[in-house]
């Protein structure tokens, strides 16, 4: 298993967000992470490349195993971790640069290429990997921000790519999206799902229907269900999960 | 009663748009005002003569701005060049770095520190610097130093320019939104780096803007000055001589000098210089900033 949580614990400030989340994320599938607003979601996902650390009075507690490596305790360098599972959020972020400088920005931070011509090609093999190249060719100078919402999100995910993780990490990364733009996102991540492990929080059941291996189902900060996306869909165990699929609540 | 609401309306827009008018006009009175009471000294002597040179004798009526020019620029300089980095650097460790429990204390003092009245830095520079210049760093450099120097008025400034460039610059970084340093920062970068490459090169024209208005605030700023500049007429050469910058030269003599009518048309294309020097400033950083944003956009 790449991802295993144990007994984990999120406090902010006097809220108990996350309550004893037990999870095993399998490798190089699609795990959808899904469940009513404000039920610890996205804390889930911030933990898991520790990017809750910069929340204001955050406290963790438990096991987070990324290839068996503790990430909570001393664990490797956070850094070396963020690395090593990229993130594509909610809204597109591009940074404040060119289309090509978004793509090679992780690289260079990282100093991944000595060579200029290896940047030059990693970029332009990840903006294909996204379907942006042939869209963007011949204007990769020109700010990111230029690009329309769809591409930018396309951008985001390239850039992510980049610096070769292992994990992706998407936090409703199609819901500031046009349903188009959505859909090519989403088949996205299904062609990566072979080279990578895709966590994604979804708001959209039907999403998480079309593109999940796995189902992790959340209420209120627990994890209440998680399986096979068939067994969790189709033969739910737990008298919530049915409720929430049938939609008594969302 | 729709009629009475659009009528508001109406009213409130119109006095609104009046004033703003209003503001407007005064700067351009004020503009106009001071070429009026400038031109008997621009008819005795050329425009380039008032700025080239450097003979300063009101009785004779020659008028040489340069050393005044030259003052105000070496101690605005100087101010920035000490104020810039410190508050570059403090307004990036409490909007990157710092807890919130550690702004909730400094921003107030902060405020303090900016809302302290000017002769109040004077006195400090008087009772502080004035005398470190001259009796501790001077020795070093040169024989003798009264301490009111360039250097104490760049120092007196920069201390006050401070305050209002950390506030300036906490505003500007606090504009970025948190998702682009989580971009940032979920891509292996350190928050130095973010910080660096991304919160920085977005706030570029913000950072440039905050300057601007504090190079002409400290341009301007006269009474601390004043009080620690020497207010020697002559070119300073170093910083360890002392300057006369022109809002000094105006407070000190206006009123004084009012028996003498070209002096007081001198003083006051004095005051023109000052306010073409900040209003050209003002316009080249506008032209600078726009095509940064265009670049940018």
């Amino acid at each position: 298993m790449a991802i295993e949580v144990q007994h984990l614990n999120v406090h902010i400030g006097d809220n108990h967000i996350l309550k004893d989340v037990n999870l095993t994320l399998p490798e190089r599938q699609i795990t959808c992470i899904i469940g009513p607003s404000g039920c610890g979601k996205s804390t889930l996902l911030r933990t898991l490349n520790r990017l809750i650390d910069s929340t204001e009075g955050v406290k963790l507690d438990g096991k987070v195993l990324v290839d068996g490596e503790d990430i909570i305790g001393s664990g490797p360098e956070i850094t070396e971790l963020r690395r090593k599972i990229g993130l594509v959020s909610q809204r597109p972020c591009p940074l404040p640069m060119s289309i090509f400088d978004n793509v090679a920005y992780g690289c260079r931070i990282n100093k991944m290429f000595k060579r200029r011509k290896s940047l030059i090609y990693a970029v332009q093999k990840n903006l294909m990997a996204v379907g942006l190249w042939q869209e963007v060719r011949g204007r990769v100078r020109t700010p990111a921000a230029r690009l329309s919402i769809g591409q930018q999100q396309r951008l985001c995910l390239a850039r992510s790519l980049a610096v070769a993780p292992q994990y992706i990490l998407a936090d409703e990364a199609t819901s500031a999206l046009d349903p188009i733009s959505s859909k090519t996102v989403e088949d996205l991540f299904v062609s990566l799902k072979n080279e990578y492990t895709i966590i994604m929080v979804t708001h959209t059941l039907r999403q998480a229907l079309r593109i999940a291996d796995n189902v992790v189902f959340m209420y209120l900060g627990e994890i209440i269900e998680q399986g096979p996306a068939d067994q969790v869909f189709n033969h739910p165990q737990q008298e919530l999960t049915q409720k929430y699929l049938s939609g008594a609540f969302s | 009663m729709l009629g009475r609401r659009i009528l508001k309306d109406r009213v409130a827009h119109g006095t609104m748009a009046t004033l703003t008018v209003f503001v407007i006009l005064m700067v351009l009175v004020m503009a106009v005002g001071l070429c009026l009471k400038s031109a008997p000294v621009l008819e005795g002597q050329s425009l380039w003569t008032l700025l080239g040179s450097s003979e300063w004798k009101p009785m004779k009526g020659q008028f040489g701005f340069l050393p005044f020019i030259m003052g105000t620029l070496w101690v605005t300089f100087l101010a920035v060049l000490i104020a810039l980095p410190i508050s570059l650097l403090t307004a990036i460790f409490l909007t990157e770095y710092a807890r919130p429990v550690v702004r909730r204390f400094v921003f107030p003092a902060l405020d303090i520190l900016a809302a302290l009245p000017s002769v109040i830095y004077g006195v400090w520079g008087m009772l502080v610097i004035v005398p470190w210049i001259s009796e501790r760093l001077a020795p070093h450099f040169v024989e003798f130093s009264s301490g009111y120097t360039v250097l104490a008025a760049g120092i007196v400034l920069g201390v006050m320019v401070i305050p209002l460039l950390v506030s300036l610059f906490i505003e500007v970084f606090s504009s970025v939104p948190m998702e682009l340093r989580e971009a940032s920062i979920a891509l292996g970068a350190t928050r130095w780096q973010t910080t660096r490459k991304v919160v920085l090169r977005k706030t570029l024209p913000g950072v440039l803007a905050a300057t601007v208005l504090a190079i002409s605030r400290a341009m301007g700023e006269t009474i601390a000055v004043l009080m620690v500049c020497g207010c020697v007429i002559g070119i300073p050469t170093s910083v360890l001589d002392s300057a006369y910058p022109i809002p000094a030269l105006i407070a000190n003599n206006y009123g004084e000098m009012l028996s003498m009518p070209l002096y007081e048309s001198a003083l006051m294309f004095a005051a023109l210089i000052l306010f073409a020097v900040v209003l050209i400033f003002n316009l080249i950083s506008r032209i600078v900033l726009y095509r940064i944003e265009r670049r940018d956009a």
